[in-house]
């Protein structure tokens, strides 16, 4: 995930953009690490790693998803 | 699509992977193979939604490189998410009213890995208005089960990813009150509304609300249903449990949902989905006996399973390059 897409994607995490995919596990993921990040604000690393092993066990959601974000 | 004993057995015997879904009464007289399946007598075929005890749905997973097929109790469920493929597709059935459909549903939200498996599965069921009892079978030993789960772990080719999705017709308006459980229950007495504690029941009544409607919760836009079984001394049952820690509203009201659900089904825009469960609440309410939903064909189910536990909803998983 280069710098701008990873941006892109920590603000839809922290609500501050809106994103929803069409691809049900990813809204979910993103509903959790929202929620996990409400909890706590400093998890966001850890919620970075099981995005990217996430984009990387569903590789087409990847190539999709990412890119409709990097444009947001 | 749906096929007789005959045609059904001959499938088995040529050794095919196959997911298969019927009344009881047929699946008992299946014979040993590499099979899963569940009980229902309620399908949407290919020339519409129909109730038959004298058919089979079949689904040829041809695409499956390997198979293999387990059971599991209400101790041991999650195992699930150790032992499918790496690049694979896990096909789970739960038998309705049993204790680990129960288990699943509490606790899958909570499984950390269970999103990086895809997993689609539904609740087996019976005749509505009837006795009977749902049960899941393990083709390859032959058993029933009314109390255990069956998974078929389904290995993907390279290059292939099983994309898993839902249609439904429920949302939310956000300027509704929020409501919120204190634990992961089945069945409640009390909520928060707005943050301020009241008598589920008692707020359901006052506010007159048509329990028909289920609670959603909104999952980053995908909404999520909750629907109520029954409401009975006080106490609220559900289909699926509701959860701590998640905003609930009740669904906004649909005023024609067999017109609802057809525009949501086109709007959907699946291709060539491999498997399709649909809520007997959407075939009932939905009106859809005798109604064609292409592409979406498969068994009418008590629960559908889409990761976790869902309600009122048509689940369906396509292989993807």
């Amino acid at each position: 995930m280069d710098a701008v897409v990873q941006e892109k994607v920590e603000k839809v995490l922290r609500g501050e953009l809106k994103y929803t995919s069409t691809n049900l596990a990813l809204n979910m993921m993103i509903s959790k690490m929202q929620k996990r990040l409400q909890a706590d604000a400093g998890s966001m690393e850890a919620c970075m790693k099981e995005m990217e092993a996430f984009m990387a066990k569903y590789p087409i959601v990847a190539k999709v998803d990412l890119a409709n974000i990097a444009a947001l | 699509m749906l096929f007789t004993l005959e045609e059904t057995v001959a499938l088995i015997n040529e050794g095919k992977a196959l997911h298969i879904a019927a009344d009881d009464s047929l699946l008992q007289k299946l014979p040993k193979g590499n099979w899963i399946g569940g009980s229902t007598p309620y399908f949407i075929s290919e020339d519409g939604g129909l109730f038959t005890k004298e058919r089979l749905f079949v689904n040829e997973l041809d695409f499956a490189e390997e198979i293999r097929i387990a059971e599991y109790g209400k101790y041991n469920v999650f195992q699930i998410v150790e032992e499918g493929f790496d690049n694979g597709l896990t096909i789970l059935i739960m038998p309705y009213g049993s204790e680990v459909a129960a288990k699943y549903s509490k606790e899958a939200p909570n499984v950390e890995e269970l999103i990086m498996h895809p997993t689609i599965g539904w609740i087996s069921g019976f005749e509505l208005g009837t006795a009977g009892e749902a049960k899941v079978y393990n083709g390859s030993t032959g058993q029933a089960f009314s109390d255990k789960a069956v998974a078929m772990y389904i290995r993907l080719p390279k290059g292939k990813s099983a994309m898993i999705n839902m249609i439904n017709i429920f949302s939310d308006d956000k300027t509704d009150p929020v409501i919120r459980f204190s634990d992961n229950e089945l069945s409640v007495r009390k909520c928060t509304v707005n943050g301020q504690e009241v008598d589920f029941a008692d707020y359901i009544e006052k506010k007159g609300i048509d329990p028909g409607m289920p609670l959603v919760a909104d999952y980053n836009g995908a909404y999520i249903n909750t629907s109520i079984k029954g409401v009975e001394n006080g106490e609220v049952s559900f289909y699926a449990p509701v959860f701590k820690d998640i905003e609930y509203r009740f669904a906004t009201h649909v005023d024609d949902y067999a017109a609802e659900f057809i525009s949501r089904i086109a709007e959907a825009g699946a291709r060539q989905p491999v498997l399709s469960f649909n809520c007997i609440l959407n075939y009932l309410n939905g009106a859809l006996e005798g109604k064609k939903i292409p592409p979406y064909t498969g068994p009418v189910t008590f629960g559908e399973v889409a990761y976790q536990l869902l309600n009122q909803t048509l689940v369906y998983c396509e292989v993807l390059e």
